[in-house]
């Protein structure tokens, strides 16, 4: 199963990177997209100019880097629903293997254009505003950040298969659900400040943990709870994956039954 | 005037099934909650007024922005471009009247973000110079859709201009001084962000909601009014650039 998950995973990344290659030519992405990227980010560090306060500057650099990631990961709701718009569900669901990997693989171009922004956000625009890194800290944010952007993307793939019901709503869905991420996952006051429903709410959003990780390496606090975090990461990413297949399942199912496969 | 109140009620019924083109009015309340929670939690009550504002002007911009840019696309896609050109009735006043309605659509972002701050956060705000708020507001709306109409005929001429869509939202929200007023920019920047209307408008209505007297609100207007022309001038001769381009080649239906 694992090799046969593998194959068509594949396949269907293959497609996603030439959908990445229709949208950007490198020269658009670089002058485009990271130029809106990094401004976004800087948006929310001169926020810490107003306040006249370094340490909130650098908190909202922290903040600013880690949404332009989920931002973008989100994108898996609008890539996700071309699919259905291309019409290809029946043919799909009919294909003697499951969908999983098809919708897995179906975005990923996301991934390293992220991975790519939000790095060069935290380790290049970051010095500017006095996020200051050392060679340890800068490794390990990495590795947080490529935790969190794999958690996130499986979080967006839940999403996602919610959204393959209602297609129109693609756009919408992933602005609204990365907004409530940048409110309440702690980019831009700790999740502290939220009163309990809501911070029970973000910590089911893996930007939460890689926040909290992020903020602590920043101040060169290399302790055990960046470790917790990334173990937290993995596993609300691995909950995330299967809650999606089990509403990819769902919609199936339904679509099948009530013959609105091809016709959302 | 009447293509351009027809312009307006045709957008009107647009924008009523078209959900997808309120993206900017649904996220206007969270990003209310976003400002104003910074705010909060850094116990600067005095910075509430930015915290209200920006939500409005982003949408504002954004909404436009987007609607505005797709409108000949949407046209040529549904086959609706060559009947229109075809028509003996002048285009600019047609799309002139459908980008102000988008424009006024999106002030319910203010509508939305105030009532954020009172409804989610307490925080009463008061208009202490109601006049000078109303003639900013409305000078604003027909600066955005003078620059709307840019967009309209820009992402028409060039392709490559569209992938720079996106890319028009977080810098102008930079240089516009939206959130964080120019005079806190790095100084290099300054000169740019006056050519940028949003930076007169956005500083313009912090000053009319605060209780202090602004200063040369009379010029402010002006800049903020003659900005706004310049780029309906500009709207109206890329759309004639647009029309004589697409006519000379052939490609009113095609695009390109």
């Amino acid at each position: 199963m694992v090799s046969t998950w593998w194959r068509v995973g594949r396949a269907s990344a293959a497609n996603a990177f030439a959908d990445l290659v229709v949208i950007y030519t490198p020269a658009s992405w670089v002058f485009g997209w990271l130029v809106r990227v990094l401004a976004q980010v800087a948006f929310y560090a001169l926020i810490g100019t107003l306040l006249e306060s370094p340490a909130q500057q650098r908190f909202l650099l922290v903040g600013g880097a880690v949404t332009v990631m989920v931002t973008e990961v989100l994108l898996v709701c609008a890539s996700t629903a071309w699919e259905r718009q291309a019409g290809t569900l029946p043919l799909l669901v009919v294909a003697p293997v499951s969908m999983v990997p098809v919708f897995l693989g179906r975005s990923v171009q996301w991934i390293p254009s992220a991975l790519a922004t939000s790095s060069i956000a935290l380790f290049a625009l970051g010095p500017v505003f006095g996020v200051g890194w050392t060679v340890g800290t800068a490794l390990l944010a990495w590795a947080v950040l490529v935790l969190t952007c794999l958690a996130t993307y499986l979080f967006g793939f839940a999403v996602s298969m919610l959204v393959l019901g209602f297609i129109e709503l693609r756009n919408l869905v992933g602005a609204v659900v990365t907004a409530i991420t940048t409110a309440i996952s702690g980019a831009v006051v700790p999740v502290d400040f939220w009163p309990a429903g809501v911070r029970f709410v973000a910590h089911l959003l893996p930007a939460t943990y890689g926040l909290d990780a992020l903020h602590r390496l920043s101040r060169e606090e290399i302790t055990f709870t960046i470790l917790s975090n990334a173990g937290l990461l993995v596993l609300v990413g691995v909950g995330w994956l299967g809650i999606g297949a089990s509403l990819l399942a769902a919609l199936v199912g339904l679509g099948r039954r009530r013959g609105t496969l091809e016709f959302p | 005037m009447r293509l351009l109140l027809t312009g307006a009620a045709y957008q009107l019924r647009l924008l009523r099934r078209s959900p997808g083109d309120l993206i900017a009015l649904a996220t206007t309340p969270l990003l209310t909650v976003v400002f104003l929670a910074v705010v909060e939690h850094n116990g600067r009550p005095d910075l509430a007024v930015n915290a209200v504002l920006a939500p409005a002007l982003i949408a504002l911009w954004g909404m436009s922005l987007l609607i505005a840019g797709d409108m000949i696309d949407a046209e040529r896609a549904t086959g609706t471009f060559e009947v229109l050109v075809a028509t003996p009735a002048r285009l600019w006043p047609l799309f002139t009247g459908r980008v102000l309605v988008v424009t006024v659509v999106s002030l319910l972002g203010l509508v939305e973000s105030w009532l954020v701050a009172t409804v989610v956060f307490g925080v009463p705000l008061r208009v202490a110079h109601p006049g000078l708020f109303a003639v900013t507001l409305l000078a604003t709306v027909l600066a955005m859709s003078g620059h709307a109409g840019v967009m309209t005929s820009l992402f028409v001429l060039s392709r490559s201009a569209r992938i720079f869509q996106n890319s028009l939202s977080f810098p102008f929200y930079v240089l516009g001084g939206v959130l964080v007023p120019v005079a806190l920019l790095p100084a290099f920047l300054r000169p740019v962000s006056t050519v940028v209307f949003l930076s007169w408008s956005a500083d313009l209505l912090r000053d009319s909601l605060r209780p202090a007297a602004p200063d040369s609100p009379v010029l402010r207007v002006g800049m903020v009014l003659g900005l706004g022309a310049a780029g309906a001038a500009l709207s109206w001769w890329l759309l004639s650039v647009v029309l004589r381009r697409a006519r000379r080649t052939g490609s009113i239906a095609l695009g390109g």
